[in-house]
C-alpha cells in the first residue's frame, strides 16, 4: 500500500514536472494560460471501497501571483429528492407528503485557494452556481420553504457529499497548483463534472472542464444491476442461497 | 473493515455486523427463537434503510430455520399436513402483506409503519415474556407446580365448520383457524422481517391445542417457505432483498447460535426468559424513543427513483 502510495506521488510529481515545462512554451505563446490534470478520471468503487482522494494538479502563468486565485468546481450529476416534513400526530412522529426537489447534485465540492466570497463578485458565482449557496434547486411548489433548500445542504453537508474547502487548492511554487478531493463513501456511479475557474485580479481569465467517471466494480455493481433488471432471478437466487447455508449448516451439525 | 452493502447503498462495518448476527444468533441459541424481530430493529439502529432490513433479514431467516428444521424432522417431530394449513394461509398473507407494504412505500409512510408494528409486537411479546419470567421465579421459590393444562379441552377451533384430521398432532379440527393463523404469520413476516414463529408457537398450543413437542417444528416448516416467498416478492416487487448483507447475517448466526446452544445449557431456563424480556423491552423502548421524541432532522430527504 505505501509502495502504491509512493508510486502515485512520483508519478504526480513527474506530470507535475513535465507539465510545468509545457506550460512554459505556451506561456510565451500566450499570455495566461491553464492546464490541469486528473491523476484518475476512472475510479471504480469495490465492495470495501470506503471513500477515496481524487488529485488534480495544473498549472497556470500570471504577471502577479498574489492575485491569482484557482476555484475547482466538481458536481455530479443531478438528481430529484423528495423531503417530507415531520408532524406530530396523536403523541408520534409522522411524515406529511412530499415535496420533490429537482436539480439536485449526487455530489458536490467547492475547493479554493481562498474565500470564494473573496475571490470574485457574487453575481459571478451565482451565475455559475459556485458555492453551496448559489446552489439553485427546483421545487414543484411555488413558494417554496427556503428552510427545506438550507435542510437538504445540512444533510448533505453531514455525510460529505456536499462540500466547501476554502483551504482545499495548494498554490505551489508560482504557477503550480494542486488539490486533493475527497470523494465519500456512499458516492454515487456516474459522471462527474470537474471545473477549474482561475481568476486573476477578481476576474475570470481561463476555465477548463474535465469529466471523471466513478464505476461501482466487482460484486457490487454486478448485484445491483441484477436485482435490479432481473428481479425475480435474483429473489430466487438469494433464497436458494438460504437454502444452501441451512442444510449445510444442519449437515455440519449432524456430522458432530 | 468496511464493505459496501450494494442494495442497501450503504458502507458498513463488517466486524459490527457480523457481530450482530453473531450475538442475535447467541440469542435464538440459548431461547429457542428465530431472532428476526430483534435483528430488524438492530439493523434499523446500525442505519440500513427499514425497508432493506426487512426484506434482508426474511432471507436470512430462511436460513436459520432450515438448519433448525433439520433436527426436528429427524425426531419426526413435524406435522406436515398442519403446516402446509398454516403454510396454505401463510402464503396468501404474504402476497397481502406485499402489497400493503408497497402501498405504505408509495405514500411514504412504510419505515413508520415498521417502527409501530415493532412497539407493539415487541412490547405485548416482551412483557408477556417478562412477567411469566417473574412467575417462574417466584414460583420456583414457592415450590408451585404451574402447567395445570388440559389439552383436550375444546375451543371454538373445533366447532367451526371444514374440519379434517390432523394424525400427528391428534385432532380433528375445522382448517379456518390455522389457515388465520398463517395469514396473520404470512403478513407480519412481509412487514416486519420476522418469521413469526412467537405468535404462531402459542396460537398452536392454545388455540388449536397442539403437542408441544411437534409445534416447534411444525412451525419451521411453514415460517421456511412463508420466508422464502416473502424474500421473491420483496426482490420482485421493491429490489430490497441485498444478498451481500443476508450472507453476512447468516454466517454470523450460524457460530451465534452453536455458542448459544452451548450457553443455554449452562444457565437457568427461567433467568434465560427474564433477560429475553428485559431484552425485548429494552429494543421496544429505543423504538418508541424514535417515534415520541423530537426528531433530530425535521425533513426526511429521500432519492426520487425513476
Amino acid at each position: 500500500m505505501s509502495c502504491y502510495s509512493f508510486i502515485k506521488i512520483l508519478t504526480v510529481v513527474l506530470v507535475c514536472i513535465v507539465f510545468s515545462s509545457k506550460i512554459h512554451a505556451t506561456v510565451s505563446e500566450v499570455e495566461s494560460d491553464l492546464v490541469f490534470q486528473l491523476d484518475d478520471p476512472h475510479i471504480q468503487i469495490g465492495s470495501n471501497f470506503f471513500g477515496e482522494e481524487l488529485l488534480i494538479f495544473g498549472a497556470f502563468s500570471s504577471s502577479d501571483l498574489s492575485k491569482s486565485d484557482i476555484i475547482i468546481k466538481v458536481r455530479g450529476a443531478s438528481k430529484s429528492i423528495s423531503v417530507r416534513e415531520k408532524v406530530k400526530k396523536y403523541g408520534i412522529w409522522v411524515n406529511s407528503d412530499d415535496t420533490i426537489i429537482d436539480n439536485v447534485p449526487s455530489y458536490y465540492a467547492i475547493y479554493s485557494n481562498r474565500n470564494i466570497q473573496r475571490i470574485t463578485a457574487k453575481n459571478f458565482l451565482e451565475e455559475n452556481q459556485i458555492g453551496l449557496e448559489h446552489l439553485r434547486f427546483v421545487s414543484n411548489e411555488k413558494n417554496q420553504n427556503s428552510n427545506i433548500y438550507k435542510e437538504i445542504i445540512k444533510k448533505n453537508k453531514e455525510e460529505g457529499i456536499f462540500m466547501e474547502k476554502y483551504t482545499g487548492v495548494r498554490i505551489v511554487g508560482d504557477k503550480l497548483f494542486r488539490a486533493s478531493i475527497q470523494l465519500p463513501k456512499d458516492i454515487n456511479e456516474g459522471s462527474y463534472e470537474v471545473t477549474i475557474y482561475f481568476f486573476d485580479d477578481q476576474k475570470l481569465v481561463d476555465r477548463d472542464t474535465s469529466k471523471v467517471f466513478v464505476n461501482k466494480t466487482l460484486a457490487g455493481k454486478y448485484i445491483y444491476t441484477q436485482a435490479k433488471e432481473r428481479p425475480l432471478l435474483y429473489g430466487i437466487i438469494c433464497v436458494v442461497i438460504a437454502w444452501i447455508a441451512g442444510l449445510s449448516v444442519a449437515g455440519l451439525s449432524r456430522a458432530r | 473493515m468496511y464493505i459496501y452493502l450494494p442494495i442497501a447503498e450503504v458502507s458498513v462495518n463488517l466486524i459490527v455486523l457480523f457481530g450482530m448476527g453473531g450475538a442475535v444468533g447467541i440469542l435464538s441459541g440459548m431461547f429457542g427463537v428465530g431472532g428476526g424481530f430483534l435483528m430488524t430493529p438492530l439493523l434499523i439502529f446500525y442505519g440500513i434503510p427499514p425497508i432493506v432490513a426487512v426484506a434482508t433479514e426474511a432471507n436470512q431467516i430462511v436460513a436459520s430455520s432450515i438448519s433448525g428444521v433439520v433436527a426436528h424432522w429427524r425426531r419426526r417431530a413435524v406435522d406436515f399436513k398442519m403446516g402446509t394449513v398454516l403454510l396454505i394461509g401463510g402464503i396468501i398473507g404474504s402476497f397481502v402483506g406485499i402489497e400493503l407494504f408497497s402501498l405504505l412505500k408509495n405514500v411514504g409512510q412504510i419505515d413508520l409503519m415498521i417502527s409501530l408494528a415493532y412497539v407493539l409486537l415487541l412490547g405485548s411479546i416482551g412483557s408477556l415474556i417478562f412477567i411469566e419470567g417473574i412467575r417462574a421465579i417466584i414460583n420456583k421459590r414457592n415450590d408451585k407446580m404451574t402447567h395445570t393444562r388440559k389439552r383436550k379441552e375444546r375451543t371454538w377451533a373445533h366447532t367451526l365448520p371444514f374440519r379434517i384430521r390432523f394424525k400427528k398432532s391428534g385432532l380433528y379440527i375445522s382448517v379456518i383457524p390455522p389457515i388465520a393463523i398463517g395469514i396473520f404469520v404470512g403478513i407480519l413476516a412481509s412487514i416486519m422481517g420476522v418469521g413469526g414463529g412467537f405468535v404462531m408457537v402459542p396460537a398452536m398450543i392454545y388455540l388449536l391445542r397442539m403437542p408441544t413437542n411437534i409445534v416447534i417444528g411444525t412451525s419451521l416448516y411453514q415460517i421456511i417457505f412463508v420466508t422464502s416467498l416473502v424474500t421473491i416478492l420483496h426482490a420482485y416487487q421493491n429490489q430490497t432483498v441485498d444478498v451481500m448483507l443476508a450472507i453476512i447475517l447468516m454466517s454470523g448466526g450460524v457460530v451465534g447460535a452453536q455458542i448459544g446452544a452451548f450457553l443455554g445449557h449452562k444457565l437457568k431456563a427461567e433467568q434465560l426468559r427474564f433477560l429475553l424480556g428485559v431484552l425485548i423491552l429494552a429494543v421496544c423502548a429505543k423504538m418508541l424513543i424514535e417515534l415520541v421524541a423530537e426528531p433530530q432532522n425535521i425533513y426526511v430527504i429521500a432519492d426520487v427513483l425513476l
